[in-house]
């Protein structure tokens, strides 16, 4: 059974047209389902867990990355299926999980490609995609085995799955996460970054003061973060164009 | 600058690393490294990395310093601007012109085959 979680963003009237072509295209592939709008005053934990309550197994964020990471908030369980079906404006997740925006997702989600996707998980936060924290001085524990410091400014992203830029690929599938920490060199003409990445199980970064960690976006404050991998954590439908 | 693939690890200029340091993949140092290090994949040493380890890789290219004896299974090479103190194990040596080796020179296919059960290099496992 199929739930299909609406952004509140879709209440615009410009999505209407679309989301009538979208709404017939489901019931045309027989896989039409529940409808819960997302909305301001409304717990989005509560609605979606009541959803799996009475019997969903597919659950399909209906908008955009902030959408689909309100749903994966949401479903705590290896057993429910999660899917994006882009509408409007959007991030990253679309062309890595190689689902077409619109009418055509449906086809996609129709043939349930299911992928076992890895999470991270930050002081009991989870992340599908990753961590950033703009701040120079930390160190980095990597178990007993070793400590790493930065010896000049740095910033620090940690990865489970993005988009291929500076530091490679990081594939959400490997059972890794992946600290890249960037390292900007001025001289006198231009900027140079050096950037340096260690795949990891678990990590522990401490901070002298306090400072803000974005979790995919999301605001998240403290001195010390422990990192680590939560393998096939998600079972999510991609389409035949995924990027890992 | 070093390219992550996704598999390898890079330790960046302007890092420094203390303990054992042991790499599922290829391994590149452009920072400083002191304690172990241990790869079953390949190796590169960057011109400015300082690594005072002990060294046990598949190949290595070198280009940077290392204070430590260093075993490499396959090929190992020395650049012009590398320098390197300690006790070298290899089956297949090259060095550069310019670059500084003092130390003691095991070379050959018998020469990096490990006795069972005794480590070259202790290290901790991930």
């Amino acid at each position: 059974m199929y739930c299909y979680v609406y952004d509140e963003a879709l209440q615009d009237r410009r999505f209407e047209r679309e989301l009538a072509q979208i709404e017939t295209r489901l019931t045309d592939l027989g896989i039409a389902g529940k409808i819960a709008r997302l909305a301001l005053f409304r717990d989005p934990n509560e609605l979606i867990r009541d959803e799996i309550r009475s019997g969903v197994t597919t659950v399909v964020a209906v908008g955009n990355d902030t959408t689909l990471r309100r749903v994966l908030d949401a479903i705590g369980d290896r057993k429910t299926v999660v899917a994006l079906l882009p509408i409007g404006p959007q991030g990253a997740m679309t062309e890595l999980l190689g689902m077409p925006v619109g009418v055509a997702a449906c086809d996609v989600l129709s043939a349930r490609i299911i992928e076992e996707l890895d999470l991270g998980e930050v002081n009991g936060k989870r992340f599908l995609q990753s961590v950033h924290i703009d701040h120079g001085d930390f160190v980095v524990h990597h178990g007993k085995a070793y400590t790493m410091t930065p010896q000049r400014k740095a910033t620090v992203e940690v990865r489970n799955f993005a988009s291929p830029d500076d530091a490679g690929m990081q594939s959400p599938v490997d059972g890794r996460l992946s600290f890249i920490i960037r390292l900007p060199r001025f001289s006198l003409f231009n900027k140079k970054v050096d950037i340096g990445i260690v795949p990891f199980s678990e990590m522990e970064i401490m901070y002298e003061t306090n400072v803000t960690a974005l979790v995919d976006g999301e605001r998240l404050d403290g001195k010390q973060f422990v990192f680590r991998v939560i393998p096939r954590a998600l079972r999510l439908v991609t389409g035949k164009s995924r990027k890992f | 600058m070093a390219k992550g693939t996704g598999s390898e690890t890079i330790i960046a200029h302007g890092v420094r690393l203390e303990g054992d340091l042991v790499a599922e993949g290829d391994l590149i140092i452009e920072g400083e490294v002191h304690g172990n290090v241990k790869t079953q994949g390949d190796l590169r040493i960057g011109e400015q990395a300082l690594v005072e380890a002990d060294i046990e890789a598949g190949n290595a290219l070198v280009s940077g310093t290392i204070h430590g004896n260093i075993l490499v299974r396959g090929k190992l090479e020395l650049l012009p601007s590398s320098s390197l103190t300690g006790d070298v194990t290899t089956e297949v040596f090259v060095v550069g012109p310019g670059a500084c080796v003092n130390g003691m020179i095991r070379m050959g296919a018998e020469a990096v085959v490990v006795p069972k059960g005794k480590k070259r290099t202790e290290s901790v496992e991930e």
